[in-house]
């Protein structure tokens, strides 16, 4: 280190006013962030419950249950950071988009190998990451390829193990944001976020990237191109909640949204206005597996709530982006 | 170059299209892809100072581009997912003629001449298979010859060994899908690699990090002359980790990875954006445009030498005296064993800054 030159910051702008974050990140992390692990990990118990109870894949019970759970993972989805992050917690409960199947493939070698592992919860925590979590759960009850694939004995105990590692990583999630929620509220060298503005880039780039996610992934991945539209890619459609999903999230990224512009009550507007439309436009969809995708006059109604989503984009970069201190950097918002 | 007066007379029996020599256009040190102030993209090329000795406008947003060996040419590439390619004479400042990649491909932004000026190499995404090809296409009229499989998923950087017979190709590992935008779509699976392939597609050797770095996206190279070839990364991991952005491999042997120390590292954002060896090989370097830094290693003993701050550097090059560099905030600069500015022309420099001739 005898050579280490640190030369003066050339060209850093002139930062910003140091600006107190804290309440907005307490706000954030009490109101958005853990009511929403706490109900993630209430919901995955309960899935857990029902395996247990009935692990036929046509049970009412189990399939509610499943719809629970589901829908209060796609509600923090967006929270892609710290203990959502740890071992792959995040791709543990939700593997997709699965572009080359692996999730069938995963289930199907369980199945014909009669894997003991479904008997350990530890020991299928192990197994392949894609046979794992919510898609697998849906395949195992939607799909009629699995209906009577092996025993019947072997499928319900799969289904009971996915129920249970579901619940593990749920609680683990939720257990960890009860530590964690310090790192964002108290910033600092006990933290991995050095200042107030560092956290709140954080919680700037899961709005940003969940916007993305849902503009992109969830509608653009079945839309494919006006030629060639893939409908059987639609997020969930087994369970027809590709929909839901875009609702969901929708209705997720709004309420951090709010919470992160709440000192810039214009910005604020912008946005809800905005989030508005497009929860309007896909409440108004009713196409729930998006398969109206390969039919132009529906499709049509499905590009304008893409394009919906792309508006609030617009706003969140060039508004509510620039007071939060994040760098307009030509390079650094490339990432290629 | 060593054989540099051969290959022109080579080219000048075959080529189809008017030949200039880089002396004509000026002698162009660097070319470099950026944004103008009138919002066009354009390719310009540069010489050490930092003058602008031409800007060509492209149609959409470049990322890097490939110098023609022998004549005034580059292959300027759209950033990713892009499907144009424009051959550029630098000289004239007109378009020779646009590639464009075929159906159920896009390039990736990188691509590099066979060292006799008579084939191009793209890296390209085969899409549907969701599996990295390199393109081959005619130098001469630029049609497309065929394609050979990359070696992995997701390659970007594409350097010529200085035997001139290998490719060594920066497989990231991250699968995309244009329907998607830049979505990364097998972060739990992914699996970089650093790929040699002789011109034919042959794989010659792969080189994969340990299974803890798995999410340690290779991007983009540097080959030193003895053929010591670098590269760098972006790490897709968990962001309380400040994993190597920067390792040396020499072929057959095991990868070395470089890192900063952790005050220093743990700044970057895991994040590297472009590498270079320093004009007499002795310093390799990495831009860090997220953590508006640019890291500065001794080769030989792997220790960091300089960390410098600079504000959306990212592209970097052999200098004469050490290394140039460029920023999205419009400064071209040289790093001898200071930082100096040397131009700050009105435009937002893009990711690299290629090097007309080898340095080294």
């Amino acid at each position: 280190m005898r050579f280490l030159a640190f030369a003066l910051a050339l060209t850093l702008p002139l930062s910003a006013l140091a600006q107190d974050r804290g309440p907005i990140l307490t706000a954030t992390v009490n109101e958005h962030i853990l009511p929403s692990f706490a109900a993630l990990s209430d919901a995955s118990g309960a899935l857990a419950q029902a395996a247990q109870s009935d692990c036929t894949a046509t049970s009412p019970d189990l399939r509610a249950a499943y719809h629970v759970a589901f829908d209060s993972w796609i509600s923090v989805s967006h929270l892609r950071f710290g203990p959502s992050e740890v071992g792959d917690r995040a791709f543990a409960l939700a593997f997709w988009p699965d572009t080359k199947g692996f999730t069938p493939k995963a289930l199907s070698g369980l199945i014909a190998a009669e894997d003991d592992a479904v008997k350990s919860p530890d020991a299928f925590a192990e197994t392949s990451i894609a046979g794992r979590g919510f898609f697998a759960l849906e395949q195992m009850l939607y799909d009629t390829r699995f209906a009577d694939q092996g025993s019947d004995t072997y499928r319900c105990d799969l289904i009971r193990a996915i129920a249970t590692d579901i619940d593990r990583n749920a609680h683990a999630m939720d257990d960890d944001w009860a530590s964690f929620a310090t790192a964002l509220t108290q910033p600092g060298e006990n933290s991995p976020y050095r200042s107030g503005d560092e956290a709140m880039q954080e919680l700037y780039k899961a709005l940003v990237t969940g916007l993305e996610f849902t503009g992109d992934t969830r509608l653009g991945r079945p839309m494919g191109t006006f030629d060639r539209p893939r409908p059987n890619r639609a997020e969930a459609r087994r369970s027809e909640r590709s929909l839901r999903h875009v609702e969901l999230s929708l209705i997720a990224l709004r309420d951090l949204a709010a919470h992160l512009s709440a000192d810039h009550p214009e910005i604020a507007a912008d946005l809800d206005g905005a989030f508005d439309k497009a929860i309007t436009r896909a409440q108004a969809l009713n196409d729930p597996a998006l398969a109206g995708v390969a039919e132009p006059q529906r499709r049509f109604r499905i590009e304008a709530l893409q394009q919906s989503i792309n508006d609030i984009r617009a706003i969140a970069s060039t508004e509510l982006g620039p007071t939060l201190g994040i760098s307009a950097g030509f390079n650094s918002l490339d990432g290629d | 170059m060593p054989n540099r007066r051969h290959f022109l007379a080579g080219l000048a029996a075959s080529s189809l299209v008017p030949l200039r020599g880089w002396a004509s256009v000026g002698a162009p040190d660097y070319l470099a892809a950026a944004l103008f102030p009138d919002g066009s993209y354009r390719l310009a090329g540069l010489d050490t100072g930092g003058d602008i000795l031409f800007a060509l406008p492209l149609p959409a947003r470049g990322h890097a581009a490939a110098a023609h060996p022998v004549n005034a040419q580059a292959v300027a590439f759209a950033r990713r997912p892009g499907t144009f390619a424009l051959v550029i004479d630098c000289a004239t400042g007109t378009e020779l003629t646009r590639l464009t990649a075929p159906e159920g491909r896009h390039f990736f932004g990188h691509g590099v001449f066979s060292p006799d000026g008579t084939r191009l190499f793209t890296t390209e995404n085969d899409y549907e298979a969701g599996e990295g090809v390199i393109g081959i296409w005619n130098a001469a009229d630029y049609r497309r010859l065929g394609e050979f499989p990359s070696g992995g998923i997701g390659p970007h950087d594409m350097r010529l060994m200085p035997d001139g017979q290998t490719l060594v190709i920066a497989n990231g590992g991250i699968e995309t899908h244009p329907d998607m935008g830049r979505t990364k779509l097998n972060l739990p699976t992914m699996q970089p690699r650093l790929s040699y392939l002789d011109l034919n597609g042959t794989v010659l050797e792969q080189v994969e990090l340990p299974q803890a770095l798995h999410k340690n996206s290779i991007r983009h190279l540097a080959v030193r002359q003895d053929g010591l070839v670098a590269f760098a990364m972006q790490w897709q991991g968990d962001k309380a980790q400040h994993p190597p952005l920067l390792g040396l491999h020499r072929r057959g042997e095991a990868p070395r990875l470089l890192s900063s120390p952790d005050a220093e590292q743990s700044t970057l954002q895991g994040y590297a954006g472009s590498i270079a060896f320093s004009g007499d090989g002795e310093a390799i370097a990495i831009t860090c445009p997220r953590g508006n830094a640019l890291h500065q290693f001794n080769v030989a003993s792997g220790l960091l030498t300089g960390a410098f701050s600079l504000e959306d550097v990212c592209g970097l090059g052999p200098g004469p005296r050490g290394f140039v560099f460029t920023t999205g905030t419009g400064i071209v600069g040289e790093l001898t064993s200071k930082v100096q500015i040397s131009a700050r022309p009105d435009c937002q420099w893009d990711n690299h800054l290629i090097p007309i001739r080898p340095a080294a």
